[in-house]
């Protein structure tokens, strides 16, 4: 075991701190949600452009086809530099491209990826609905087939980006009368179609950045379903669990900055004095720390084994809960100063506000909880 | 950078949990016999850390971890120091002051068949001189034989800068075994034990007291294996980041000593079944070169 990095990783390391010491924009993401979409695609382009975009992706599809070390490096590199979040090309970069890669045809695979990398075609998701949020197997929104067409009715809930997105990754129930996980289909909708209605939702934090999205006889082709029709569950969870690998190593570096932002701010304002408050600190400090050897441990065993060990959900569990209590010290050390809030700021109250979403979107704690305990600790399922 | 075992530390681990399994097993746990020391002697757990056996921390870890898994004696933390640090192979006790300094009361653990202590003084690791014939008893945890000494035997500093944090990883490492112990402990009871015709860890209240208890384990492991190798990478920031493994291995085995407790219900009440031995373990662990707050909030000089 050695935590140690190679010469070439490091050299490596070196060029993307160079690259991004010159080319991270000086201007913050305009929080105006039209500003915000120009401003995610062209920084998309010019990582693109530099060879930054999909390090890890295929070379056949404009990726660099480089390890997952190199990958863990150059995120590393990217938070710690603080450039921009992906925006609105989350979906299509750490999502609706993985899951491509792993499941689609050669067609779909060449139309789309280079699109993604090149931050051309924004992407969001349409998996949740109000009647199936943690049981997603119960989803009822349907796509019936009519000649070489689908026809798609029904409804999506939570989806981020729904108002920008040209494409969206699509799980529908395809065969009539199906139960549960079986007679899903994974599509790749235009979310141009006639018959989509898209209606924005507010956050506790005052901002618009999801909505419920409503299909009436929208037509696709059916040529768009990926893996094959009825094969939706299984295209679906390969994502999950791809998305479990480098998922965590931008959390990792912006909780490192965070916790240490927290102790500058302590410090200056005496809190750190208050017993209470620095035992919390130091805590958060080691918890913080021992999410990078989480991190590293399971990449390590990425590399070994090809795969991430089923520790992944016990990362993803503590990542979501350290980041709530990172957040909830924020504004324990803000004092009264937070009853100022003004709708519509970006401040830590509205990262605190925001935040509750890291143990609800995605599996909520208690899902992830169930799987840890049925998964890692072979206790009998409960469903 | 690889944060795995690599075979040859996979084959020791395995080595290690087989005789631990001949030699330490549950049943015995509150009453070790003294020919367990002659055991460890002979199996080579005492000579095994001295500086010429050129085993790495990470390895070190790795094996104290499967032993405090097995309630091994605490001494082994103190000789495995002394190993090293000394050059003198052999049993030597734990020491615990009381407080900072060196002049009240002091508790030696396992102070079978030695004339030396190993404990720290403040921040630093010392050697004490036993005297002859000391009787020792059960304390709170009754697996280890324990004896108090007051005013303190006299000591001497030890010159390697690296001893205290020696100790802090092998305690550490310990805690993360006990954490282990007690997770795998409770979660074997919930599938066993049945309440409304069905395994109580089917109920999510009880499944997500053992799934807390894994993701704790687990955090305090990985921050282990981190802290051994910057220990044997000679990093600047080692101290900070064993502090860190103490800390969390020491809340993980407390917390999950308390929670497996809980999961066992009337029977984890009892003086017989097992978890009360290790909750009471992982007290006495704490004490063991605690985490120091200056070091975790990067303040220590």
């Amino acid at each position: 075991m050695d935590i140690r990095f190679s010469p070439e990783e490091q050299q490596f390391r070196q060029h993307c701190r160079d690259w991004l010491h010159d080319n991270v924009p000086a201007e913050k993401r305009p929080m105006d949600a039209a500003d915000a979409i120009d401003f995610d695609k062209a920084w998309q382009q010019r990582l693109f452009d530099a060879g930054w975009a999909g390090i890890n992706w295929p070379v056949d599809y404009g990726g660099r086809g480089l390890s997952i070390v190199q990958q863990v490096i150059w995120l590393e590199e990217y938070a710690n530099a603080h450039a921009p979040w992906i925006g609105a090309n989350f979906v299509g970069v750490n999502h609706a491209g993985p899951t491509l890669i792993m499941n689609a045809s050669e067609a779909q695979k060449e139309f789309h990826l280079p699109r993604i990398l090149k931050g051309e075609a924004i992407w969001c998701q349409g998996f949740s609905e109000p009647g199936a949020g943690s049981d997603l197997a119960g989803i009822k929104a349907r796509g019936r087939i009519e000649g070489d067409e689908l026809v798609i009715n029904g409804t999506k809930i939570w989806t981020s980006f729904a108002h920008v997105a040209d494409w969206q990754e699509l799980v529908l129930r395809t065969e009539e009368g199906s139960q549960r996980h079986r007679g899903l289909s994974w599509v790749i909708c235009d979310m141009h179609a006639p018959g989509i209605d898209i209606r924005p939702i507010r956050k506790i934090s005052g901002q618009i950045e999801f909505a419920q999205v409503f299909y009436d006889d929208v037509r696709i082709p059916l040529d768009n379903v990926v893996g094959g029709v009825g094969n939706g569950w299984k295209v679906a969870m390969s994502t999950l669990s791809f998305e479990r690998g480098t998922g965590f190593i931008a959390d990792q570096v912006k909780q490192t900055q965070e916790i240490e932002e927290l102790l500058v701010t302590a410090r200056a304002t005496g809190a750190i004095k208050d017993d209470c408050i620095a035992e919390q600190l130091a805590q958060l400090r080691a918890e913080v720390a021992a999410l990078r050897a989480m991190t590293y441990r399971n990449i390590s065993q990425v590399v070994r084994t090809g795969q991430p060990g089923p520790e992944s959900s016990v990362i993803r569990l503590f990542t979501s809960e350290l980041g709530q209590r990172l957040e909830r010290m924020a504004l324990l050390l803000k004092g009264p100063e937070i009853l100022d809030f003004s709708y519509g700021d970006d401040d830590l109250v509205a990262e605190y506000l925001r935040g509750f979403a890291a143990t609800i979107a995605g599996g909520t704690a208690q899902i992830q909880r169930d799987i840890i305990g049925e998964r890692l600790l072979g206790l009998p399922k409960s469903r | 950078m690889d944060l795995t075992p690599d075979s040859d530390q996979q084959a020791f681990v395995a080595a290690t949990a087989d005789w631990c399994r001949d030699n330490l097993p549950w049943e015995t746990a509150r009453n070790r016999p003294h020919s367990i020391w002659h055991e460890i002697e002979a199996m080579g757990w005492l000579s095994m850390t001295s500086s010429d056996m050129g085993l790495d921390h990470a390895t070190e870890a790795l094996v104290f971890a499967e032993l405090g898994r097995h309630l091994a004696p605490v001494g082994m933390l103190s000789s495995a120091v002394a190993s090293r640090s000394t050059g003198s192979a052999g049993n030597a006790a734990l020491a615990l002051t009381d407080g900072e300094d060196s002049k009240g009361k002091v508790r030696i653990f396992d102070p079978v068949d030695t004339s030396r202590a190993l404990g720290l003084v403040g921040s630093m690791a010392a050697i004490m001189v036993l005297p002859p014939g000391i009787a020792a008893g059960p304390g709170l945890d009754l697996t280890v034989p324990m004896a108090c000494i007051e005013p303190a035997p006299d000591f001497t500093y030890l010159r390697d800068p690296v001893a205290p944090l020696h100790l802090q990883l092998l305690a550490a490492a310990f805690a993360v075994g006990t954490a282990e112990a007690v997770c795998d402990m409770a979660a074997e009871y919930a599938k066993l034990r049945e309440q409304f015709e069905r395994p109580i860890g089917w109920f999510q209240a009880l499944k997500h007291i053992c799934s807390d208890m894994a993701v704790r384990a687990e955090v305090a492991r990985s921050q282990l294996l981190f802290a051994a190798c910057a220990l044997d990478a000679g990093s600047s920031d080692a101290a900070f980041h064993v502090a860190s493994a103490k800390q969390l291995a020491d809340r993980a085995a407390i917390e999950n000593g308390r929670a497996n407790i809980q999961v066992h219900g009337g029977i984890g009440m009892t003086d017989e079944a097992y978890p009360h031995l290790c909750l009471k373990r992982a007290h006495l662990l704490s004490f063991i070169a605690p985490a120091r707050r200056s070091v975790l909030l990067g303040e220590a000089a």
